[in-house]
């Protein structure tokens, strides 16, 4: 090293979702600090509310375990939850970044016993169930939560049920008087990790998401069908709970529409697969349609699509249904061209599922950051270009979850050719 | 007696534990049975009062093995972290009174217990040492210099690796070489963009980092991460090399064509596969007006590859608009079942049908020699021939370079079984599972043989478990996890691109650079006698004690990682750099020799036997549950989170992995009175889960085995039990236990108690 | 409207599906449909269509073009505009139809088919061409007995209720025709508009083959 200034060797990376905590783990487990920060008051983002993953039907929380795990036994990493980046200055290998962080109302020392949610009376929707339950206004996310810590809402601040939280608790880790704060780092590098957002079905009028009863999108689908979700893993119908057994799922809601979103979003295939093999694990005399444009099941993933279309109580339609209305009896009636057939049909469900695309979140986080994106949001990845801002996962386009490690995984390697470049090496 | 020297015992009433069970009880447990010399109690552990506290003693040297009793290990790991300490948790928080009513005789009787374990445990463990001896090479060797190999080596190179590059053929670019275009990975995404692959071919012979062999082939690959010892042949000379880790790019072969005979290959010379039309694209002499791209050309094919290639819908894209491009007169069909241009290669698709290329949904019936093509026209509902084509396109689909196709098949030896872990340790034809569910059954598919692959190995690994890498269902290398793709069975090796699963180019770069991340990560962790993934920084590895070694193999055999060797004289040598710490090994020794520095049979053992037996008369059995460490154990955890109540007869251990686990462990708690054993770990079978492999499928083998020593004791069968049970099964995981001791109840109590 | 329909000798010999592209509203699009089946599926008259929009499509990239132009799809058209604004692909389904209707009457498909849509828009378009309005009771009467004395005595007779009640809430003007001022206006209007028809069509031929 010449006479180079010493820049830090320190990454960020934003966003704690599966990309960001993959980037994390290997850029430290390879010798680097690593600072994550995640704006939520867990880790984990979008695949703990995942019930299981596409193709081996495994449970996310068993690799998120693993990755806590490794999280936890690793000075060389630091997680700030609540946390997000406000303005970033400086260049690839020496850049000053401001961090945000909101108030949670409870301190590190928390131990997780719940006295706080047991004080707590008011109640509001459960963002970890999409708001399809309702959870104290004191509460941990959820059970795998890390870090394992609760959080206080911040509507009940200022009235006397929050003296009352904490009174509650007896290590003293309520902190009512928690402010909004701002603090500086420096990092030679930053991996945006931010992942997406499910697309609004509400914008699909003619599927009547949100008028039609009982006509639900792919991510709440996943909520029904998990043991820790809003009805304890049974696949009923939001309005009457009845069980579902006739269900639809309807591909491409929203995604390979030049109206809404022009590319394919790749993963609802695979999910609504997936979602028909709950059912059909779930409801022996479950019927299953699926109205598909293309499956688009690629590579080693053919495998599970050739075996659910070996079950005879998964039916594949082809065809993008022109419209779902609420049928006589009440229940949802989907209707369109069987292209295949050339009928005209009107069928009705006891549940239809929206499969969903996703967008890429990043609008909000890193806005003030000149990030160069495409005509649809994601990050465009940088090649051989060493630089210091690095996309990662679906923040950069739409990726399965393992695409989203992959890219994850070369997301810490990028970095930390930043930052050797920084270094003058 | 046991050493109780560097002991310290830390008690933590807080969380309720104080008001559920009686901390003082255990106070007296530490100093009275164990004449632990420091025990103290804090109803805040955690808190940074207690934790000083702890961090004073261990600094002034009187405490090397603080035993925190408070909440699961897998909970403030961080803030019980003390340098140079070895911190022994007791879980009395999540397994004792978040599950077990407070107050309750049976409670109490649990967290003694629970606390006797810890500090057996902390008796029977020692500091590991690292392992770290010889030389450590950081230099990567890249097999394959395609575009995936030449990535790899500008990746590494780029984050200050040495690499060595070797190409089996006599110049660098692979398949990709004389290309015209190639899939666009950044926008516009609807625009074949220039072959990236002659640039990247003089950056490689620019960089002076990068050292390249072509017409080479690895020989032999022997030793461990951090210190590979490869032969590579260059013509007729060997020379040696030590590399730290290996990227293996060895790329992708197209499907054999002449296996297509029915869409008309070899009947025609104007059928051609898209490999072939690359060529004449490339060397610009394509003059042809009608051209039908024929999908799916032995993909998706039962009788020829059974899984999608995912490139070709989009290469025959790309390929139709540079004809169009060429010649906007030309016609471009593309007979496609599905059309799979996921992601933002949709914008392909749409520029495609912009440009006039027109997509036929259906099967092909027959492709004549006059190049009629007759389509069961999905859409249109009827049989179509098309005529007028001058030119069919068979989309042909990839096959991996798993083995190096050039060298012959290896041959069994007459007294050689057939290797394990070779392809068909995944059924593609088994039906659909989701925890319970069974699909159902395929149409009676055979299912594959286990046969030698076609080729010879690609590194020639000299371990015990065959010159082969391990391969999956199809014929690709690992991972199989969807969470950590480059897990692979073979620490130090990393498959990437098109040779792991069929990708694209984009894809494949940047899995290249996650190849070469791993590597270099692998190097440094095992610089410092560390473990990698999943057990990650582990420091210790197993120790074998050659003395009473017989030599039964069982060992080397059984590893999944193909970390034992055997020395000439057939005793077992351990790599410590390709260990992965499941402990199988120890689990697979017959006569106790393999343990590690903080883990071992005897330590289980002993702690099982840490516990109180109480007598029959007292009516309170006792089931020992050996539960894995990554899935059971959290779920045992999350029961106490959500506060189901099982059994408080039940005594839970924590280990690496199932496969740790010996049969001895079974018998010598059986021997002290235990009614029942419970083995509890991961997912077995087709899609496993377990991260070592095979620990519950060893954990069931095992049990079975047990059986006939159960037998032979006279017990019953019911007493040992191997469950698979998933890290959300908090609410099952109780109901297992709790029907498991109404089992024992039924049963009886082991006659064995108190003898 | 100048380009006529081209000869086309065999299933997916393009001629046709280029010609539609080049000389029909909105064909230009065409190419984009990936038979996703939306337009058919949001047909109000789904039902009643021989092919529906998709399949139509379909057969003019296969070429089909005696069947096109002869099918009811491109005249039970009721311009909702449903799948035009459902399609994923942009493609101007409604203006297809139209224009195909448009072409279907000048290369004699409509003549030959003789369909109640035709002579509907016949008897329509005399009425607004003559009066600048459509007359109620003369438009309808065209129509029913365009089909034949026995047809037009029939239908008449099965609307009579209809009729009175209309008539009664001064809906159907009944007595001399009415008629709008500056007639002569509404002529040059019209003959504008075919003015620049032919003139885009020209244009829309031209850029095809540049």
């Amino acid at each position: 090293m010449s006479n180079g200034k010493l820049s830090s060797r320190t990454i960020l990376v934003v966003g704690g979702g599966i990309a960001g905590i993959s980037a994390t783990v290997e850029a430290a487990e390879a010798g680097y600090e690593v600072v994550l920060v995640e704006s939520s008051p867990t880790l984990g983002g979008r695949v703990a509310q995942l019930n299981r993953y596409f193709p081996k039907l495994c449970q996310p929380t068993c690799g998120l375990e693993i990755n806590y795990q490794r999280i936890k036994k690793n000075r060389a990493i630091k997680v700030y939850t609540m946390t997000s980046v406000g303005k970033v200055e400086g260049e690839t290998g020496n850049f000053t970044v401001s961090l945000n962080t909101r108030p949670r109302f409870v301190k590190a020392n928390c131990t997780a016993c719940g006295d706080c949610a047991g004080a707590a009376e008011s109640e509001i929707d459960n963002p970890f169930n999409y708001g399809m339950d309702k959870t104290k206004a004191a509460y941990l996310p959820h059970a795998m939560a890390f870090p394992l810590r609760y959080v206080i809402d911040p509507s009940v601040i200022g009235s006397p049920e929050a003296e009352k939280i904490k009174a509650s608790c007896t290590v003293d880790a309520v902190d009512l008087e928690d402010k909004e704060g701002s603090f500086e780092i420096g990092v030679g590098a930053i991996i945006w990790a931010t992942g997406w957002q499910p697309y609004g079905a509400e914008k699909i009028t003619q599927y009547g998401y949100g008028e039609v009863a009982d006509v639900i999108n792919n991510v709440e689908m996943e909520r029904l069908a998990a043991m820790n979700g809003p009805t304890a893993g049974r696949i009923v119908r939001p309005s009457d709970g009845k069980e579902a057994k006739r269900v639809a799922f309807i591909q491409c809601a929203g995604s390979r529409d030049e109206k809404h979103l022009p590319y394919c979003s790749r993963i609802c295939c695979l999910g609504s697969l997936k979602h028909a093999a709950y059912l059909r694990e779930q409801y022996a005399d479950a019927e299953i349609d699926i109205y598909y444009i293309d499956i688009r099941a690629h590579d080693k993933l053919e495998g599970f699509y050739q075996k659910l279309k070996n079950d005879p109580q998964v039916n594949f339609i082809k065809s993008k249904p022109g419209s779902i209305v609420r049928g006589e009896s009440g229940d949802p009636t989907v209707k369109g061209e069987n292209t295949i057939t050339r009928e005209i049909y009107a069928n009705s469900y006891d549940l239809v599922v929206l499969a969903t695309g996703m967008e890429p979140s990043a609008r909000g986080e890193g806005s003030s950051v000149n990030l160069q994106r495409d005509e649809y949001g994601f990050v465009v990845p940088c090649v051989f270009e060493p630089d210091g801002m690095i996309a990662a996962g679906v923040a950069s386009g739409p990726l399965d979850v393992s695409m989203s490690v992959q890219s994850a995984t070369a997301a810490a390697l990028r970095a930390i050719q930043a930052i050797a470049q920084g270094e003058g090496k | 007696m046991t050493d109780q020297n560097g002991i310290g015992v830390y008690l933590c009433s807080g969380c309720a534990i104080g008001q559920s069970i009686d901390v003082d009880a255990l106070s007296g447990i530490a100093a009275s049975e164990f004449k632990v010399p420091i025990c103290k109690t804090h109803e805040c552990l955690c808190g940074d009062e207690a934790v000083a506290m702890i961090a004073e003693d261990v600094a002034s040297g009187g405490v090397e093995k603080p035993v925190i009793a408070a909440c699961s290990p897998r909970v403030m790991t961080d803030r019980f972290q003390f340098d140079g300490a070895q911190v022994i948790r007791a879980n009395m928080r999540e397994q004792v009174v978040w599950c077990h009513p407070p107050g309750d005789e049976d409670t109490q009787m649990l967290a003694n217990d629970q606390l006797r374990m810890a500090i057996t445990r902390a008796t029977k463990s020692n500091a590991p040492e690292p392992w770290k001896e010889g030389e450590f090479s950081d230099k990567i060797l890249v097999v394959g210099g395609g575009y995936v190999g030449l990535s790899a080596a500008l990746e590494a190179s780029r984050a200050g690796t040495d690499v060595l590059l070797v190409e089996r053929s006599d110049q660098l670019g692979g398949n990709v070489r004389r290309w015209s275009k190639v899939l666009p990975d950044s926008p516009p995404y609807g625009t074949p963009r220039d072959n990236p692959v002659p640039g990247l071919i003089a950056a490689v012979e620019g960089d002076a980092r990068i050292s390249v062999m072509t017409d080479a082939i690895v020989a032999q690959t022997s030793g461990q991460p951090g210190q590979f010892k490869v032969e590579i042949t260059n013509g007729g000379s060997t020379s040696e090399e030590m590399v730290g880790a290996i990227v293996l790019a060895t790329g992708w072969r197209p499907y054999d064509p002449n296996k297509l005979g029915h869409l008309g290959y070899g009947a025609s010379p104007d059928v051609v596969t898209n490999v072939e039309l690359e060529e004449m694209l490339a060397a610009g002499k394509v003059a042809k007006k009608n051209v039908a791209f024929i999908q799916c050309a032995g993909s998706r094919d039962p009788d020829h590859l059974p899984y999608c290639s995912s490139v070709c819908c989009g290469v025959s894209i790309k390929h139709a608009l540079q004809l169009i491009e060429a010649d906007p007169d030309v016609m471009a069909y593309v007979i496609f079942q599905e059309l799979r241009t996921p992601g933002v290669a949709e914008d392909l698709y749409r520029a495609a049908q912009d440009a006039g290329v027109i997509f036929m949904k259906g099967d092909v019936k027959s492709v004549g020699a006059d190049l009629t093509v007759v389509v069961d026209d999905a859409l249109l509902g009827e049989e179509v021939p098309l005529q007028g084509l001058d030119m069919v396109v068979l989309a042909t689909g990839m096959v991996p370079n798993s083995t190096n196709i050039d060298l012959p098949t290896r041959e069994l030896g007459e007294d050689e079984e057939m290797p394990p872990l070779l392809r068909s340790d995944i059924d593609t034809t088994a039906p659909i599972t989701v925890a319970g569910y069974m699909g159902e059954e395929p149409a009676a598919v055979e299912k594959r043989e286990e046969t030698m692959p076609e080729g010879g190995p690609l590194l020639n690994l000299k371990y015990h478990q065959g010159p082969h890498l391990p391969m999956l269902a199809d014929g690709f290398p690992d991972s199989h996890f969807i969470c950590f793709p480059y897990e692979s069975r073979r620490t130090g090796i990393y498959p990437c691109g098109p040779l792991r699963r069929p990708m694209d180019m984009g894809e494949a770069g940047l899995d290249a650079a996650g190849a070469v991340l791993k590597a270099i990560q692998t190097i440094r962790l095992v610089r410092d006698g560390a473990s990698v993934h999943p057990r990650s920084g582990d420091l210790s590895y197993p120790k074998i004690g050659l003395e009473p070694c017989t030599k039964c193999r069982r060992c080397t055999i059984e590893c999944p990682f193909g970390a034992i060797d055997e020395t000439d004289k057939d005793y077992p040598v351990v790599n410590p750099a390709r260990c992965r710490r499941c402990g199988t090994c120890m689990g697979a020794c017959p006569v106790r020799t393999i343990s590690f520095d903080n883990y071992s049979i005897d330590m289980l053992t002993s702690m099982a036997k840490s516990c109180e037996i109480p007598d029959e008369f007292d009516e309170k059995p006792r089931v020992l549950i050996l539960a894995c460490e990554n899935d059971a154990y959290p779920a045992l955890d999350m029961a106490g989170l959500s506060r189901r109540n099982y059994s408080a007869f039940v005594r839970i251990i924590p280990v690496n992995c199932l496969g740790s686990v010996s049969a001895l462990n079974v018998s010598d708690a059986l021997s002290v009175g235990y009614d029942g054993i419970i083995l509890m770990g991961c997912k077995s079978g087709d899609n496993y889960q377990c991260h070592f492999v095979k620990g519950s499928a060893m954990a069931q083998e095992r049990a079975a085995n047990i059986e006939e020593t159960l037998a032979s004791m006279m017990l019953e069968k019911e007493r040992v039990e191997a469950m698979e049970v998933e890290i959300s099964d908090a609410e099952r995981v109780g109901q297992l236990i709790d029907d498991f001791v109404a089992t024992i109840d039924e049963i009886g109590f082991n006659p064995f108690k108190g003898f | 409207m100048t380009a006529h329909l081209p000869e086309t000798k065999r299933k997916y010999d393009l001629t046709f599906a280029r010609w539609v592209s080049r000389n029909v509203h909105g064909g230009d699009k065409l190419n984009m449909c990936m038979q996703c089946g939306v337009c058919s599926g949001s047909c109000p008259l789904g039902e009643q269509m021989d092919y529906g929009p998709r399949r139509l499509f379909m057969m003019i990239r296969a070429g089909m073009k005696d069947e096109v132009m002869k099918s009811d799809t491109i005249w039970n058209c009721v311009a909702c505009y449903r799948s035009e604004v459902r399609c994923p692909r942009g493609v101007p389904v409604t203006h297809i139809l139209d224009s195909l209707s448009v072409v279907a009457v000048r290369e004699g498909y409509a003549e030959a088919k003789n369909a109640e849509t035709t002579r509907f828009a016949k008897a329509f378009w005399w009425s607004a061409k003559k009066f600048g309005l459509t007359d109620e009771r003369l438009v309808t009467a065209l129509y029913y007995f365009s089909g034949g004395i026995g047809e037009g005595i029939r239908k008449g007779m099965a609307n009579q209720k209809i009729a009175l009640r209309m008539i009664g809430k001064k809906r159907m003007h009944v007595g001399m025709p009415r008629k709008i001022k500056r007639r002569g206006e509404l002529k040059k209007i019209l003959a504008k508009a075919v003015e620049i028809e032919n003139r885009n069509d020209a244009a829309a031929g031209e850029e095809v083959k540049s």
